[in-house]
């Protein structure tokens, strides 16, 4: 059998090809996808951290989910996050980005200013805002006061915990989701502004019918972004709140430490990351589906 | 700041005046400063609160009647948060687990990218979307599973295993081969001719051309790991192998809001590194941050 020279060169590029992904698909495989293959096997199994005896449930854990009060609370918890913060921070963003993505005096500066938050480490974030929201001495409560207005014990009130802990993540988000938003203005004609100024269009009509069109692709990504920044939240319930007071900020993937960690539950909290993961690949895929269609490409 | 006092200044001689049209030019020129003004106030008050309390006195912060500036200019709570706890040890892990991570991370991405942008071969549109996968699977999904691992590794309590579960990137790959992809070919090709080999032309003709983008996903990947919080609190447990932020988080816990003077000081040592570096490279900061997108 002949080999031929084409045949050869083509095998040899093959081959070279998989050598240099070598090293990646090594550490994505194990720390990657092994992970995920283990934790659906550990879903229907009793698995407990540090014992060396798997046991076959079946679905149990999975039947477990629906009486689980507290699992339903924090899906709760973390679909009212994910909905709110994600929106509030990406319009805020978007509304800074159209103000600054002109000659401003000050633009660095200010663009420092809101950007600054992504660059502080979650954990030092989330202390700074248990020190502002602090029922007596904290300086939010303070100026509540000044103002004639009621003072909220914030971290400590069931009700306002949660909304506290978001409008943290939106001061930390919005200036990071502004960049990439500014990026995206830069690229955005001039003369499309000039024109429909000159035929007499609003500033908020062109806003809705020129740039959020045209930026669209960038939104689009920057609403992806934000669903997997959202996973941090963990840093700041486990900073604040460890989830409290009354698991009013218990997220999943607060829970699931909480059941692999402390309960020592390994395949139940595996049940709940498969969760986890579900939540937000069906957000991912749902925004594709929605969005993905629509989003205008400049240019393409 | 002084750009900031502008606005004022200008807009005092136009109140005055009869001029309605210049008042209405003055308004228009400066009305996103009054929208832009208070929200970036908002903004850097945190920031604002964190040094202040830093340099107060601990009676202070309790006392209501205590004005928003110290007293006293009182640095004695540096020293102070620095005895309490080994922040040298602590800043060397940091930057050993970062640049571990970094160094990983170039290689890996540098050899895939390539591999993805110029190369042909079986399965590599299969591959490539398993690699971009992954960006949808951070570690805050996968550490039950991924810590089980790691003990096995026998690497709990241990430098690698803050760096092992970060070494492979996606992201990080996609973002190498775009770039890698806008190198022309003809570049390649005299570089071959020369007697260059894939290696050779990797590094003498793609790399130098695609700094930028290497420079971009670095900026981006120092400031993901260096501030890792859950990953690293869930795998070491003695004061060797901590990084930063967990160092910050165990004084926070330990302090239990007693002493917010020290913990402050504590947190503008923390703080300071990436805010030092960000000021210094702004404008490669917020390009990196603009066109590179996520981690």
């Amino acid at each position: 059998m002949v080999i031929s020279p084409a045949f050869r060169a083509r095998f040899s590029e093959a081959a070279l090809a998989y050598c240099l992904l070598l090293p990646s698909l090594v550490f994505l495989a194990a720390f990657t996808y092994w992970p995920i293959v283990r934790s659906i096997y550990f879903s229907f199994h009793d698995v407990m951290l540090g014992s060396d005896k798997i046991f076959f449930l079946g679905l149990e854990n999975y039947e477990r989910l629906w009486t689980d009060k507290l699992f339903w609370k924090s899906l709760g918890n973390t679909v009212f996050y994910t909905l709110i913060t994600i929106p509030c921070a990406i319009a805020c963003a978007l509304l800074l980005a159209v103000a600054l993505d002109s000659k401003l005096r000050g633009m660095t500066f200010y663009r420092s200013a809101f950007f600054y938050p992504v660059m502080i480490p979650s954990v030092a974030a989330g202390m700074v805002w248990v020190f502002l929201y602090a029922p007596g001495y904290g300086p939010i409560n303070s100026a509540l006061a000044a103002l004639g207005l009621p003072k909220v014990e914030w971290l400590y009130d069931a009700r306002w915990a949660l909304p506290a802990i978001m409008f943290m993540s939106i001061w930390k988000y919005s200036g990071y989701f502004m960049l990439i938003l500014l990026a995206a203005l830069q690229l955005v004609p001039r003369d499309l502004y000039e024109a429909a100024k000159l035929d007499g269009v609003s500033a908020w009509h062109r806003l809705i019918h020129i740039t959020i069109p045209l930026i669209s692709p960038t939104l689009y990504f920057v609403v992806i972004i934000g669903l997997l920044h959202s996973y941090q939240i963990f840093d700041y319930v486990y900073v604040m709140t460890q989830g409290g007071p009354a698991d009013a900020t218990n997220v999943l993937t607060f829970y699931i430490y909480q059941n692999g960690f402390q309960y020592q539950d390994i395949g139940y909290a595996s049940t709940l990351a498969n969760i986890l993961l579900l939540f937000v690949g069906g957000l991912i895929g749902l925004i594709a589906l929605v969005f993905g269609r629509r989003v205008h490409y400049l240019g393409h | 700041m002084a750009t900031l006092q502008d606005p004022i200044e200008m807009a005092a001689p136009a109140f005055s005046g009869p001029r309605w049209r210049s008042l209405r030019k003055v308004i228009r020129a400066n009305g996103l400063h009054a929208l832009l003004l208070p929200l970036m106030l908002l903004w850097i008050s945190p920031l604002v609160w964190i040094v202040v309390t830093s340099l107060k006195s601990r009676t202070e912060v309790f006392d209501p009647n205590a004005g928003f500036l110290p007293a006293v200019l009182n640095f004695s709570n540096y020293p102070a948060a620095l005895a309490v706890a080994p922040f040298g040890t602590y800043m060397l892990n940091s930057i050993l687990a970062t640049g571990g991570i970094l160094l990983g991370e170039l290689i890996t991405i540098t050899l895939a990218a390539y591999a993805f942008a110029r190369l042909n071969f079986p399965g590599k549109n299969i591959l490539f979307t398993l690699f971009l996968l992954q960006i949808m699977f951070p570690i805050y999904a996968t550490f039950i599973t991924n810590f089980l691992t790691v003990r096995e590794l026998g690497l709990v309590n241990s430098l690698p295993a803050l760096v092992v579960p970060f070494i492979a990137s996606g992201y990080g790959t996609f973002m190498l081969r775009q770039a890698f992809r806008q190198v022309p070919t003809e570049l390649a090709d005299a570089a071959r001719l020369d007697g260059c080999g894939h290696f050779g032309i990797l590094w003498h003709v793609y790399l130098p051309l695609v700094k930028p983008t290497l420079i971009a996903f670095s900026i981006i990947a120092v400031v993901t790991h260096w501030n890792d919080y859950m990953w690293p609190l869930l795998v070491t447990n003695s004061e060797q192998v901590r990084t930063l932020p967990i160092g910050l988080g165990l004084l926070a816990k330990s302090d239990s809001g007693a002493d917010w003077t020290r913990l402050m000081a504590a947190t503008v040592v923390v703080v300071s590194p990436l805010l030092l570096f960000f000021v210094v490279f702004q404008r490669r900061f917020v390009d990196s941050f603009m066109h590179a997108g996520l981690k």
